[in-house]
């Protein structure tokens, strides 16, 4: 049983450094870097929850194609018309010191100065992002409250085999407004508001 | 039967003598704070701990080393610097804090920046005034070097360096960082007396000075304003800087006390060098602000000849077998 995660642009999957992707609002977007956590897997059957994957932790990196599949491990034959996952780390994972595989600082998630995991990191440019330089830094993270930015995400599932999870950044960049947030690098408010935009970029294809 | 219980006792017993070298909780200190199930303290482990401690490659310029700021004869800090140096001759802004019972401590950083003590080191080692350098760079090197792939075979049983394991081998070494042998501790445990003076010392410390600098380690490990003017140049909020909260600001992270003798200059940005300067802050210094320690409101009333008590006091936090401990010297 695969997740296939698809990271595009409307529906055109993003391709790092070369191809530039034009927004509605006529900005001329390029991607340096894109890459974020799923963690805690779940498949639901009318809200119950069928399938919880255990020590669920993914870096989708789309510099990286085989990260961007998950495979759930289960034998059997389920029914289920639902997923859940979380966009991010838990708090209690952000606490418990350092750890391997994907959770490894050396994934270049975690940030050195204080303490937490990088829950969403974008880096490009934009030709609409005039001063100082045209780039945008999104290092979306924090758990402790008021800047928690965990989020969960639930969609429905048409299919009982292996589906498409999309996120769609044309969406969020629509949401945000490139021309006046492009450089969030630590948990704040707006880290916590462009983090629950974001979840809403997400569908099933 | 009981032959076999006895074996099983003795087998218990020197799980229990192989352990206590590495790690024992000092009779006189509560329980560690440090989860150390998930990372189980082992000689080898702590000996790759202690050679990256001293490695000059963790910095970008292969230069500075942990050591360079945490010397172990100063209980780990930087003496005679009020802030710390780096790379390049840069400086920083903070003075280099003492280590030491670091499985007591629940946050670290002067501004409680990082969480658990694992993650720790990736701050200095990325900070551009330190080291300069990133955890992704330095395991790098470390794979690049045949000393190190042994090192980590034998502590780990792969002989390729992550993140993880990097990370947790300086753990370990810095967890075997007890200081709990001081006067202080003797006294405490009835195998030595205070003199007359460090006597009065004590009751005086512990009318005005214990509430922050909680025995026995002599700090509750909390954020306070202890009245310190702000440093116009250095702009420092302290505790702000994490929490962005206001009631946090000019809160710093209250500092053991243990070693003081050896581990000058003293605050947060090293201002004060002599411990009779840090005195007089309290007694004649304080600087009112909105978020002031309320224990400071009216400064600590204190006699020139209680000072003299006070200090004679804190004398006795002085740990000679930390300080020259061989084994937390330079690996040979």
């Amino acid at each position: 049983m695969k997740i296939s995660f698809v990271v595009a642009f409307k529906s055109i999957p993003i391709v790092l450094h070369d191809s530039t992707y034009l927004h509605e609002d006529g900005s001329g977007l390029k991607f340096e870097t894109l890459k974020f956590y799923i963690s805690n897997v779940q498949l639901l059957q009318n809200d119950v929850a069928v399938f919880i994957e255990q020590n669920s932790f993914h870096l989708i990196d789309i510099s990286d194609a085989s990260s961007q599949n998950i495979i759930l491990k289960q034998n059997k034959q389920i029914n289920f018309n639902k997923v859940r996952f979380k966009l991010g780390i838990d708090s209690i994972t952000n606490v418990s010191g350092a750890m391997g595989g994907d959770l490894d600082p050396t994934k270049g998630m975690y940030w050195a100065w204080q303490s937490g995991y990088i829950n969403f990191k974008m880096e490009g440019a934009c030709s609409s992002c005039l001063l100082p330089k045209y780039d945008f830094e999104f290092h979306l993270g924090g758990y402790q409250y008021p800047f928690n930015a965990l989020q969960q995400i639930e969609l429905k599932t048409i299919s009982k085999n292996n589906f498409n999870i999309v996120l769609d950044i044309n969406q969020f960049f629509t949401a945000v407004g490139l021309s006046k947030q492009k450089q969030i690098m630590s948990p704040c408010d707006d880290a916590v508001k462009l983090s629950s935009q974001l979840a809403n970029c997400f569908s099933v294809k | 039967m009981r032959k076999y219980v006895v074996v099983l006792m003795s087998f218990f017993l020197f799980a229990f003598v192989e352990k206590e070298s590495l790690f024992t909780v000092p009779a006189n200190f509560s329980q560690p704070v440090y989860d150390f199930s998930k990372n189980p303290l082992t000689e080898h482990k702590v000996l790759l701990g202690r050679i990256l401690f001293y490695e000059p490659m963790l910095s970008k310029s292969n230069t500075i080393s942990c050591e360079s700021c945490h010397s172990p004869f100063s209980a780990f800090t930087h003496i005679d610097h009020t802030l710390s140096h780096g790379i390049h001759d840069s400086i920083g802004t903070r003075n280099a804090p003492a280590l030491m019972n670091l499985a007591w401590q629940k946050s670290f950083m002067w501004d409680g920046a990082v969480n658990n003590l694992d993650m720790q080191a990736l701050a200095p080692i990325a900070h551009p005034g330190e080291m300069g350098s990133t955890i992704i760079e330095v395991v790098a090197k470390l794979n690049a070097t045949e000393k190190y792939r042994k090192l980590f075979y034998n502590a780990f049983g792969d002989s390729t360096a992550t993140g993880e394991k990097t990370l947790k081998a300086i753990s370990q070494f810095m967890l075997t960082f007890i200081s709990a042998n001081s006067k202080y501790d003797k006294v405490m445990r009835k195998e030595l007396v205070f003199t007359e003076q460090e006597a009065k010392g004590y009751l005086l410390f512990k009318k005005n000075c214990s509430s922050c600098h909680t025995e026995p380690l002599f700090t509750n490990g909390n954020f306070e304003n202890n009245g310190l003017s702000r440093d116009s140049a250095l702009n420092d909020l302290g505790r702000m800087k994490v929490t962005k909260q206001a009631i946090d600001s000019l809160k710093f992270k209250v500092p053991s006390l243990r070693n003081i003798e050896y581990s000058y200059p003293y605050m947060h940005d090293g201002r004060f060098k002599k411990l009779s300067e840090v005195l007089n802050h309290y007694t004649s210094g304080i600087h009112q602000t909105n978020t002031l320690a309320p224990q400071l409101n009216n400064g600590i009333v204190l006699t020139s000849n209680e000072k003299v008590d006070i200090i004679n006091f804190l004398l006795t936090l002085s740990d000679k077998e930390f300080v020259f401990n061989p084994k937390y010297h330079y690996p040979k």
